[in-house]
């Protein structure tokens, strides 16, 4: 297996899952109101009325922007294993998101996962796989350590 | 070498930052105290604000689906279910179109149904109000609510 800990590969797959969130948030961070009132479709943050609008509002709002910074980090390789950890840590919660509304029979319509105008794609079991498949790689860069760079490259620095 | 945790929680806390800023500073954010369904244009009246209007004459229209009508609903409502609303309204048009003061209602919350009925009824010509909150605001107040089909 150490074509796994291949650099290029890993650089890759940190890459290609940031270049997923950072797309994920355009939308959402350009229509914020909008995306509320998907958020309010998942019934788990509310609005509710011990809770009232404000959680699923503050989460509507914030929400994109986690999604944007993380990408970006994992772009650019800054803080990229935490950043991958946290990209893990949103898409358990996204894929319990979707499990529950999938369970409890609700209608979400619109999952809001890269764009919260139009028809969007509701929330169902290719949702599920995808997730499950963008979590298999931010657990990769979490957890496989990419070799260091050959001596032949290092080699090439030219000495000062 | 670990993962950091405090870095994590810098992440979150960064992005939360530039989210609140935006929402207040960009000119596309929203009021947070303010329920994502309202749009511009739309009116709202809280429970005692729609009590005084029911007790003025005000019709009330129900935009649950109308198994939930048929449960219980606001004395004198009409049910017009935002999921069959075409068919429903075709039934009432002429009674919504010589009442001057109607207040539309669902579930409460997580309900959109009452904003698209009044936008509907709007588009028609027919001015129409939301009972914020909807059915629960009312009940919650203790003001009277009639059961079984019937308005």
């Amino acid at each position: 297996m150490r074509w796994l800990r291949h650099p290029a590969l890993y650089w890759l797959v940190s890459i290609g899952l940031g270049a997923v969130f950072v797309y994920a948030s355009f939308d959402k961070i350009a229509h914020p109101q909008d995306f509320a009132r998907i958020v309010y479709r998942y019934r788990l943050a509310g609005p509710t009325a011990g809770l009232g609008v404000v959680p699923a509002n503050v989460l509507a709002v914030v929400l994109p922007w986690i999604e944007g910074v993380t990408g970006v980090l994992l772009i650019t390789g800054l803080w990229r294993r935490e950043a991958a950890a946290l990209a893990g840590g949103m898409l358990v919660t996204f894929l319990a998101a979707v499990s529950y509304v999938l369970w409890q029979g609700i209608d979400v319509a619109h999952c809001g996962c890269f764009t919260v105008g139009g028809e969007g794609r509701g929330a169902g079991w290719t949702l599920i796989a995808s997730d499950l498949g963008l979590l298999l790689a931010a657990a990769y860069v979490v957890l496989v350590r990419p070799q260091a760079p050959s001596p032949v490259t290092s080699a090439a620095v030219p000495a000062s | 070498m670990p993962l950091r945790p405090l870095r994590i929680v810098l992440i979150v806390a960064g992005a939360a930052v530039l989210g609140l800023c935006w929402n207040g500073l960009s000119g596309r954010g929203f009021a947070l105290t303010q329920n994502a369904y309202l749009q511009e244009g739309d009116v709202e009246v809280d429970a005692a604000e729609a009590r005084t209007r029911l007790d003025q004459g005000a019709l009330f229209l129900d935009a649950r689906p109308v198994a939930f009508y048929e449960m219980s609903h606001i004395p004198g409502a009409m049910p017009l279910p935002e999921d069959d609303f075409d068919r429903a309204f075709a039934k009432i048009e002429p009674r919504l179109r010589s009442t001057f003061d109607i207040v539309v209602y669902c579930s409460g919350f997580g309900c959109e149904a009452s904003h698209l009925v009044a936008r509907r009824l709007k588009e028609r010509g027919i001015p129409a109000i939301v009972l914020a909150e909807g059915w629960p605001a009312w009940t919650d107040a203790g003001y009277p609510v009639k059961e079984g089909p019937r308005p």
